[in-house]
């Protein structure tokens, strides 16, 4: 055998050794549970738990957001960002968000939506406390405009940040707990009648969170990767063909049990 | 010509093995949810060496070949490590089937006839293992979407009434199993690239084993051949006219030591010389063209030519 034959089955020979070696050893590699946005230690979030500005607990905090709105938008803030957390003896939200107080809500979170980051998670707050504080819950009557309104004000929010929010520690968790509470008011509206389905809800809520997830027609989106980690069953129930929002419900009743389209009653 | 021969039946060798080693690594690996890879673990690979292990003692019963320098050394470990990556590759995670695929391969592995050293993979196996495969990708991406069962089928008439309280019973759940049986990494699974990196892997394994089996057969064929040419070269030209290439496998050349190898082809050459030499002998026979003479005028002139003496003429013909 020439040398340079030689050298070819050695260089082979390492080559197969070293294979069988690494085929052994990277069965072994251990798969690490990769930390949140908000967990790695390296961010300075602008507002420490930002989830407590989505909780029953926000009319505490919601202040701390004040010196985050930017310029153009900041005599608005001050003038309306309490009227949510002024709303009493749980109007209906139709009715509410045609009122003054609800239209200026309306036209602020409008605005904030369209801003920074900052001013997203400040346009959420008032949203969820919107949420919290009327109702939406079609009843025993099966009004389900209530419902499908709050979802199209979470469904513009979604829209426009949920995708930005998968590897942003600010809005993450938040974005998750929007889109939970988006399928859980669309829920409420698809069941609204007392007899049959509402389709309409039923079709755009479909159509939005296909869109907005990926995974059933396409590949997920980011959004959609990390809220398949995070919420498995609503996940799970999102890919049937059958009742897709049930799983929303599920979670949301638990992530987020006083919005319960009753005002917490 | 013969040692180059012998080189190029190593290299195929080698280039065998690497594609299996190759194969090997990617089977071992799987992408999680967060884009890392992660590994597949231990316990399929264990139950894939439990089945080359029978395989090759099953193999062996049956007369296949010891390793008997290094290249055959490499090959046997790597055929051995090969089928253990494959196996564990392709079988269902757990549960029932998990236990009929073993059962189903060690048949098949235990039928393969092996030309070389180490457990061999047959054409028939081969195919067996890519459908196990394509079930186990299959399982793998109802397990990605988060749905823990093989298949779900509509109750027919029941899934038609569009009554949400008759949602539980709809459809039917065939083959259940959970994460866990899965082995997913706690992140989930990312199904495409996993995907990839398994088929990749498996054609490149299931390649290699094959390309070793024939590059084992090519190589037992080059010693036989070496031991045959050690004959003066029209006497080794004779041997082979008289024992061929192609007979080799069959005359159970193959795997044999040195020696035997002697000692089989010493035996075969007298028994077909042999036998050549009966056919020679009962051709020439006279006894023997008498019986093929046609009778009647032909078959008279024909005895007479032959020299064999005409029965005595019967009273009725006087």
């Amino acid at each position: 055998m020439a040398d340079g034959e030689r050298a070819v089955v050695r260089t082979l020979v390492a080559a197969i050794l070293a294979l069988l070696a690494g085929a052994l050893a990277v069965r072994g590699i251990p798969s690490r549970v990769a930390p949140a946005p908000e967990d790695r230690p390296e961010i300075d979030l602008p507002i420490r738990q930002p989830m407590q500005l989505l909780g029953p607990g926000a009319r505490l905090r919601i202040g701390d957001l004040t010196p985050l709105i930017g310029e153009a938008r900041v005599a608005d803030w001050k003038k309306a960002h309490r009227l949510p957390f002024e709303v009493r003896d749980c109007p209906k939200l139709l009715e509410w968000i045609a009122g003054p107080d609800g239209q200026r809500l309306e036209a602020l979170s409008g605005e904030l939506r369209r801003g920074t980051r900052d001013e997203a998670l400040a346009a959420l707050a008032l949203l969820f406390q919107v949420a919290r504080a009327t109702r939406w819950d079609p009843g025993f009557l099966g009004h389900g405009e209530h419902a499908e309104r709050l979802g199209g004000l979470l469904q513009d929010w979604l829209r426009a940040w949920a995708e930005r929010s998968a590897s942003d520690p600010l809005l993450h968790e938040p974005a998750q707990a929007a889109a939970l509470l988006y399928g859980r008011v669309m829920r409420a509206a698809y069941q609204a009648p007392m007899l049959r389905r509402a389709q309409a809800p039923y079709e755009r809520a479909r159509g939005f969170l296909d869109g907005l997830l990926g995974g059933r027609a396409g590949p997920r989106t980011a959004f959609g990767e990390s809220f398949a980690t995070r919420r498995p069953r609503a996940w799970t129930t999102f890919l049937e063909r059958g009742d897709f929002l049930l799983g929303f419900e599920e979670e949301a009743k638990l992530a987020l049990p006083d919005l319960d389209g009753e005002c917490g009653g | 010509m013969s040692a180059r021969r012998e080189a190029s039946s190593d290299l195929q060798v080698l280039f065998a093995c690497l594609a299996i080693g190759a194969g090997g690594l990617l089977l071992g690996l799987q992408v999680d949810g967060n884009g890392s890879l992660v590994g597949t673990g231990y316990t399929a690979l264990g139950i894939g060496v439990v089945v080359a292990l029978f395989a090759s003692a099953l193999q062996a019963a049956r007369g296949a070949a010891l390793p008997r320098d290094p290249p055959g050394i490499l090959s046997a470990v790597c055929g051995f490590c090969g089928i253990s990556f494959v196996v564990a590759g392709v079988l269902a995670p757990g549960g029932g089937w998990m236990f009929f695929e073993v059962l189903l391969l060690l048949v098949l592995l235990a039928r393969s006839k092996s030309a070389g050293p180490g457990p061999q993979l047959g054409k028939g196996t081969s195919v067996a293992l890519a459908l196990m495969l394509v079930f186990r990708l299959w399982i793998t991406y109802q397990g990605s979407e988060r749905r823990w069962q093989v298949a779900e089928v509509d109750v027919p008439i029941v899934s038609w009434i569009p009554l949400p309280f008759l949602d539980p019973i709809r459809s039917v759940s065939l083959g259940e199993f959970t994460p866990r049986e899965m082995g997913f990494p706690p992140s989930g699974l990312d199904f495409p690239l996993s995907m990839t990196l398994w088929s990749a892997g498996f054609a490149l394994a299931v390649s290699g084993l094959l390309w070793r089996a024939s590059a084992g057969l090519e190589r037992e064929n080059d010693r036989i051949h070496a031991i045959i040419h050690e004959l003066p070269p029209p006497l080794a030209l004779l041997v082979e006219k008289i024992l061929p290439e192609e007979d080799w496998r069959a005359l159970g050349l193959h795997g044999l030591p040195e020696r035997l190898l002697r000692k089989r082809i010493q035996a075969l050459v007298e028994e077909r010389i042999a036998q050549r030499r009966d056919i020679d002998q009962a051709l020439r026979s006279a006894e023997l063209l008498a019986r093929t003479s046609p009778g009647g005028f032909a078959g008279e002139i024909h005895s007479a030519l032959i020299g064999r003496e005409r029965p005595a003429p019967r009273v009725a013909e006087r």
